[in-house]
């Protein structure tokens, strides 16, 4: 918030309709707080430690008490861990799926605290919007998928791949250039930047649109009748607010969800 | 990820920090090692305690679910047996009823025709008893007639003829006037 | 700023981010529309539709995510 706050009082609203920062980068880099033996110490850096701690935090209360009837925050846990494992991991990747239960909850639960930052009160800033998560959950999903894929298909993987032989001949190396090149390439990129994109843009719009919204009303005695913006900035942002829940939840699915099907995908490599 | 890597190189290689749109879509390295540690926190955490845990629940929860339903199937069943031997006591009771009814008919019909057929016997002796005081009435009368009769002629004879006759020959003409006048 | 094609990238970033934008805009509804026939045509199948149509979103958004990037490699100049 100390960010906008900065933005906000350089903002010019005699000649502008919308507060928006010289740089991008204002809205999404923080001053180092403090420094341990070099490694730089900044509020987004102690966010995703929180993150994980809340995600821990709601695994632990939820599941706590071997309960046979459940209070509702562990009914609505015990529903969240209960869709991952039977809509995720055994409804794509099947009887196999336990196996890699534990990442894709894991990778659920913190991209879900992760993506709800972005709407809590006080930290209004979503860790996944910075690269660093989702690329290294992108990564760590794609050496997943690439070793399953060799490891049970050796280097058919590879060459099936390029050289379909369920594809007219004629067709097998456009067909397999696109495959190549979607499989081995694409997908890590896409995926990583599918939940960074979607948080940068979503942070964005918040960030810009009430503050520019509080801002302009605030102005409204210096600048009068053109201070009234702020109120459509205001509830164009307050919109958005209860867009960005939906979208932090579907977001965290589709990661998720997506590093099933792949995962599915290599196991059950038919070409 | 080599391509993004390799931007990366080249974004620290610009100093990424002050640059514009790049160093938002490139990884920062302190973030990365937070993040990786963060995520290992979680994925650490589910994989040793949050799984084993649930997945223990589930199993408690299911197995007192199938309890649950088993004792309710037990006391289904024992209701059924109540309900079957209810319904027995209820046929037994209903049986007996009607026989205690048809037993009570019976001997009502039996009371009746037994007191019909008494009746009906007493009837018939006092009516025998009559008849045969009548005939015995009627035989003595006969008889008391026929001695007046005998009489009354031979005194009427004896005051006509004017003289007595001796017994045996008294006798005589009253049997032979007798079957004279039965003769007529 | 006259003259200056410096100034133009940013804005012209835009414009390309844009153009980029409505191939993968098309090809997503395509792709939801004929899910959502699929579904409505055979419900039983909901769940293996569901996964085939996020695994063709997941391809045709892969356009507009790289012009994403772009936008702001582009616009770091």
């Amino acid at each position: 918030m100390a960010q906008v706050i900065l933005a906000a009082s350089e903002c010019d609203v005699v000649n502008e309709v919308i507060c928006a920062p010289a740089n991008v980068n204002e809205l999404f880099e923080f001053p180092t707080i403090f420094t341990i033996g070099g490694f730089e110490v900044t509020r987004t850096i102690i966010l995703m430690f929180l993150a994980a701690f809340v995600a821990v935090g709601i695994l632990y209360f939820g599941l706590r008490k071997q309960q046979l009837v459940p209070t509702k925050f562990g009914a609505a846990v015990e529903g969240m861990v209960g869709f991952v494992r039977d809509g995720i991991a055994r409804d794509v990747i099947g009887p196999e799926g336990t196996k890699y239960l534990p990442y894709l909850m894991a990778m659920f639960f913190f991209l879900l605290v992760g993506n709800l930052f972005e709407v809590t009160p006080l930290i209004n800033f979503p860790i996944t919007s910075r690269m660093a998560i989702p690329a290294f959950l992108a990564l760590v999903t794609y050496v997943i998928f690439m070793f399953v894929g060799f490891a049970r298909n050796n280097f058919r993987y590879l060459l099936d791949t390029i050289w379909p032989k369920a594809v007219p001949i004629g067709l097998r190396w456009l067909v397999g250039l696109i495959e190549l090149f979607s499989i081995f390439i694409l997908r890590p990129i896409t995926l990583a930047v599918r939940l960074f994109a979607n948080m940068v843009a979503g942070h964005l719009m918040l960030t810009l649109l009430l503050t520019s919204g509080v801002i302009f009303v605030a102005a409204i005695p210096e600048i009068g009748v053109k201070g009234t913006i702020g109120v459509f900035w205001f509830g164009l942002g307050l919109f958005m607010f209860l867009l960005e829940i939906l979208i932090g939840v579907l977001q965290a699915y589709i990661f998720t969800l997506l590093t099933a099907i792949y995962i599915e995908s290599s196991i059950h490599f038919e070409h | 990820m080599q391509f993004l890597n390799a931007l990366m190189v080249l974004a620290t290689e610009e100093g990424g920090e002050s640059g514009g749109g790049l160093s938002l879509v490139l990884p920062h390295p302190e973030e990365l090692i937070a993040g990786i540690l963060a995520f290992l926190i979680v994925f650490f955490f589910v994989w040793r305690k949050a799984l084993p845990t649930i997945n223990k629940t589930l199993e408690a929860r299911q197995q007192a679910i199938s309890g649950q339903l088993s004792e309710a199937e037990e006391s289904k069943r024992e209701a059924e047996s109540l309900l079957t031997d209810y319904r027995a006591q209820l046929a037994e009771a209903k049986s007996e009823g009607n026989r205690i009814i048809e037993e009570a008919r019976t001997a009502g019909e039996q009371l009746k025709a037994d007191v019909v057929a008494r009746a009906e016997e007493e009837a018939a002796q006092i009516l025998d008893k009559a008849r045969e005081e009548a005939g015995n009435e009627k035989t003595r009368a006969l008889a008391e007639a026929r001695r007046e009769v005998g009489q009354i002629s031979v005194g009427l004879a004896e005051k006509i003829v004017g003289e007595s006759l001796d017994d045996k020959m008294q006798q005589d003409l009253i049997d032979r006037y007798l079957a004279d006048l039965e003769r007529l | 700023m006259e003259g200056n094609i410096e100034a133009l990238v940013g804005p012209l970033s835009l414009v390309g981010y844009g153009l980029g934008a409505i191939g993968p805009g098309i090809g997503i509804g395509i792709v939801a529309g004929n899910a959502i026939t699929a579904m409505a045509r055979q419900p039983e199948m909901q769940g293996t539709i569901r996964t085939t149509m996020f695994l063709g979103i997941a391809l045709t958004e892969a356009l507009a995510l790289i012009g994403f990037v772009l936008f702001f490699i582009a616009s770091a100049g």
